[in-house]
């Protein structure tokens, strides 16, 4: 049987994860929009400027909550590790 | 005695002729020293004209002034090409204070001087199906914008911002002023002005998703 704890944990792993995949993009947008040029024959045309605008626009909110989380849940681990004990 | 006398005499003619000889030639001659960039306009601070970031599709342009044509093409009764010398020579020319903002984020408020664009229009003689103004560049890149625009809103295109020449850098000869537009409509490095019944044309990023009002009060994606 999984515990609540296993899951946090579960949860903790996965925006961790998904935290640097989300940095990663963010920077890689990020210079998308400013140094376009490089970052176009780089990602062979697939990166344009507009569409690295709209990616890296569209992730803010995520990327702000994923943050947050990571954040916040290992306090939430170790609630639950006072408790266990 | 004699001799140091001699000497000091011929000293002094010489300094004589020297600073006679320099004088005469300083008084014939104006040297023009480079000119010195604006920072304030009647009580308005302006950016600098380094604050710019370069974004250009395929960097600065260089334009020898000098073999430098501007071609008015389209629908024109007159088609017609420029030199430099003839667009700022033979055209009144216009200032005015106005604010580039960039769809990066970051603006630049510069004192802009040029000749209208409606005035060069004008001469050529636009035909009356022309909806359209097609702005070329010398890098390929274009943009349009309504000829409507061009004539109500007296859009300029500069050949000179804060009272200085435009740098290379900064789109020389001549950029596009296109106030309350968005900073891709501002085209630098101007080769051809081409009259178009086609409204749905679009230029370089707006063939690639960018608005092709480009208004500022607006996004700049469709």
């Amino acid at each position: 049987m999984i515990d609540n704890m296993t899951y946090v944990r579960l949860i903790e792993k996965t925006v961790r994860w998904l935290l640097l995949v989300g940095i990663i993009i963010y920077v890689v947008t990020g210079y998308g929009i400013t140094e376009f040029r490089i970052v176009e024959q780089l990602t062979f045309g697939l990166l344009t400027k507009p569409l690295a605008f709209k990616i890296h626009d569209a992730l803010a909110i995520p990327f702000v909550t994923l943050l947050l989380l990571h954040i916040l849940l290992p306090s939430v681990v170790r609630h639950f590790r006072l408790k266990q004990h | 005695m004699v001799r140091n006398k001699a000497t000091v005499i011929a000293i002094i003619l010489c300094a004589a002729i020297t600073a006679t000889l320099i004088s005469m030639s300083c008084s014939n001659k104006v040297i023009e020293l480079p000119s010195v960039e604006i920072r304030e306009y009647e009580g308005k601070d302006l950016s600098s004209i380094n604050d710019f970031r370069e974004n250009s599709i395929k960097g600065p342009q260089y334009i020898d002034t000098e073999s430098y044509q501007l071609k008015i093409t389209g629908l024109v009764e007159n088609p017609s090409t420029y030199t430099y010398g003839e667009v700022i020579g033979n055209h009144e020319l216009y200032k005015k204070v106005v604010t580039l903002d960039c769809v990066e984020g970051w603006s630049v408020t510069i004192l802009w001087e040029g000749v209208l664009v409606k005035d060069l229009i004008e001469e050529a003689k636009a035909s009356t199906d022309a909806k359209v103004v097609i702005f070329h560049a010398y890098d390929g890149y274009t943009t349009s914008l309504p000829l409507d625009y061009i004539v109500n809103q007296d859009i300029i295109m500069a050949h000179k911002m804060n009272g200085v020449v435009l740098p290379p850098e900064r789109g020389a000869p001549f950029q596009l002023v296109a106030e309350s537009k968005w900073g891709y409509k501002w085209i630098k490095w101007i080769t051809e002005i081409e009259l178009s019944d086609d409204v749905d044309y679009r230029g370089y990023w707006e063939s690639r998703g960018y608005s092709n009002e480009g208004d500022l009060d607006q996004g700049f994606f469709d």
